[in-house]
């Protein structure tokens, strides 16, 4: 076995492990036995049945595919458009997402279930359609990243005005929800998300090869036989639908896209296929444990999981600036 | 020999600038061609026609016909265009760290349908081709940190574990001292397939193409071999600059040298004797 081969089966094997850990943290006292019991047979304890199945489960579940889904969607982000800062947040489909999710939240009072993902997802495309149609005005590629921020920026600013006249209690609903929380996810959302995850992974396996080609530039990659404009279309795409879908049930999670790309770069590789199970795999460990972190390290409260990431998030990249400083 | 493309009134234009016009000529299988001409002149242009890849850009006009095999080449899918055509480019750098075999491994793409993993056959391939080119220990490098030399022949094995029967190469003797010009062109000549080539260096193209185009704002001016088409007056005429011609004594090869027009300066060669 190569040495990438050992490093996907370690990994794998520590989501797993990580996800049972996971379990076992939370305010209610269930040890590893019961735990166990609980998984493999039938729960003796009736609370510990409903903590483990209805709270804690579903919670793990829905951090190991947003783990996973924001990871992936950087990792795409970075190899199609060849830029290793590219992230979700970057390209607006957050801000967009957000802006859709604002709007749900202050104009619908019920039926948020559906309504509120729906409302993230039509953002998320508002955006990245915005973004695309500036790239190609301008004819530069290099620009998509700068047209991103620029339209981040710009709903953001949407957002906060419809906050700033908004209603309170809406108002306190979507700015709780901007800074991201695991806290009311159900099972129903690890499904949604896990679904998108699933059509996500299988469409970039099948065009690992593509986007392979790309990472030498435009012109190499159309001379392979690649249409590079339907290509990054349709992974653009790809990524907004992802994103939006967990930031709609999640919330503002920050910095996963940008950050776990660059570890697996310098652990496994940089092409697609390794990039993607990588970043899948180790998103899922960071988001599983921040989630940790964020539910057991107040006593009575919750960390928002979108404080720590971004915490986290800017001490590894002044980590990164600096070890580039000591190499140079 | 028979005949794997025929161009014939071939005009491009974009946005109401005629980058080509009036190109005839066809190629023969086999065929070591070099496209010259002075900068501007339309050479990566008439490449980018041969390929398909002129109608990318918005408001491009194209007339006449580009024939692969009889058959136009704007009915061939891209896909199967990168089966006939293998492209090296001047620029090929990334920003991430891929490894050669990484950069090998896209040759393969115009090959492999969806899904596609690399099988044993594809591994014996890359390594047969690095060897060709003499990287065969290189291929867990990183790509961008080989030399410029070691780069283009990556990429010239790249193009042959493609497969396609005709090589297009743009500039590939750009930026590399005169060991490394050497040894690339020599590498494509002896590969034994159609290569077309636009080259900058005169005396490279003649040197190493059997057949030469060149080109002036958009227009060919001459087809034929070396010896038809480096002549003074022609040269002259195309490049505005004095030019003298003599016969290589190891080579045997037509070489060009260019001089400044200027009675009072002492006769200085230009241009294409400084690489030699």
């Amino acid at each position: 076995m190569n040495k990438v081969s050992t490093i996907l089966l370690a990994l794998t094997a520590l989501v797993i492990l990580s996800a049972m850990a996971a379990i076992t943290f939370g305010p209610a006292d269930i040890d590893s036995s019961e735990l166990l019991s609980c998984l493999v047979s039938t729960c003796q304890n009736p609370i510990a049945n409903v903590v483990i199945w209805q709270v804690r489960i579903p919670r793990v579940l829905v951090a190991l595919v947003a783990g996973m889904g924001l990871a992936i969607a950087g990792a795409i982000l970075q190899n199609t458009t060849r830029n290793p800062l590219a992230d979700p947040y970057l390209f607006g489909i957050v801000s967009g997402a957000g802006l859709g999710a604002t709007i749900a939240n202050i104009t619908l009072a019920d039926n948020l279930t559906i309504a509120l993902p729906l409302a993230a997802f039509l953002g998320a495309l508002f955006s990245v359609i915005i973004v695309v149609f500036i790239a190609k005005v301008l004819q530069r590629m290099e620009q998509l990243l700068l047209a991103g921020v620029a339209v981040s920026f710009m709903l953001a600013s949407v957002t906060q005005f419809i906050l700033y006249f908004g209603e309170p209690f809406a108002t306190n609903r979507v700015i709780f929800w901007l800074m991201g929380s695991l806290a009311r996810v159900e099972m129903s959302n690890f499904y949604v998300i896990a679904s998108i995850l699933v059509i996500a992974i299988v469409t970039v396996v099948a065009l690992h090869r593509q986007i392979d080609a790309l990472l030498l530039g435009d012109e190499s990659a159309a001379s392979l036989g690649v249409d590079v404009d339907k290509l990054r279309l349709l992974m653009l795409g790809i990524c907004a639908a992802l994103t939006a879908t967990i930031v709609a049930y999640c919330g503002g999670i920050g910095f996963v896209g940008l950050m776990i790309p660059h570890i697996v770069r310098q652990l496994i590789g940089v092409t697609t296929l390794k990039l993607i199970i990588g970043s899948a795999l180790i998103g899922a460990i960071f988001l599983i444990w921040v989630d940790v972190v964020a539910r057991s390290s107040l006593p009575h409260a919750e960390i928002p999981i979108g404080i720590i990431t971004s915490a986290l998030g800017s001490i590894f990249f002044l980590f990164i600036m600096y070890r580039s400083r000591a190499i140079t | 020999m028979s005949t794997l493309i025929t161009i014939s009134q071939l005009r491009w234009q974009v946005q109401n600038k005629t980058i080509l016009q009036n190109i005839n000529f066809n190629v023969q299988k086999g065929e070591v061609i070099g496209i010259i001409g002075p900068n501007g002149a339309g050479k990566t242009s008439l490449l980018r026609c041969l390929t398909n890849q002129a109608n990318i850009l918005n408001s491009s006009q194209i007339t006449g016909s580009v024939l692969l095999k009889n058959r136009a080449i704007t009915q061939f899918s891209a896909k199967e265009i990168a089966q006939h055509f293998a492209v090296v480019m001047q620029k090929n750098d990334s920003i991430f760290a891929l490894s050669v075999q990484d950069v090998m491994k896209m040759g393969l793409l115009p090959h492999k349908t969806l899904f596609s993993l690399d099988s044993d056959h594809d591994k014996a391939q890359i390594t047969l081709a690095l060897k060709k080119v003499g990287l065969d220990h290189a291929l867990h490098n990183h790509f961008n940190q080989l030399s410029g030399g070691e780069q283009q022949r990556v990429l010239i094995a790249r193009a042959l574990v493609q497969a396609s029967q005709i090589l297009i190469l743009d500039e590939p003797t750009n930026h590399l001292d005169v060991y490394y010009q050497h040894q690339v062109l020599q590498l494509v000549n002896k590969l034994n397939i159609t290569v077309i080539m636009t080259v900058h260096d005169l005396n490279l193209a003649s040197l190493y193409c059997q057949r030469l185009l060149l080109l002036n704002q958009g227009q060919l001016i001459c087809d034929g071999s070396p010896e038809e088409v480096l002549t003074p007056k022609q040269l002259s005429q195309v490049f505005g600059l004095p030019c003298q011609q003599s016969i290589d004594a190891i080579t045997g090869a037509i070489q060009v040298s260019f001089y400044l027009n200027d009675d009072n300066a002492q006769k200085k060669p230009v241009l294409e004797s400084s690489d030699e």
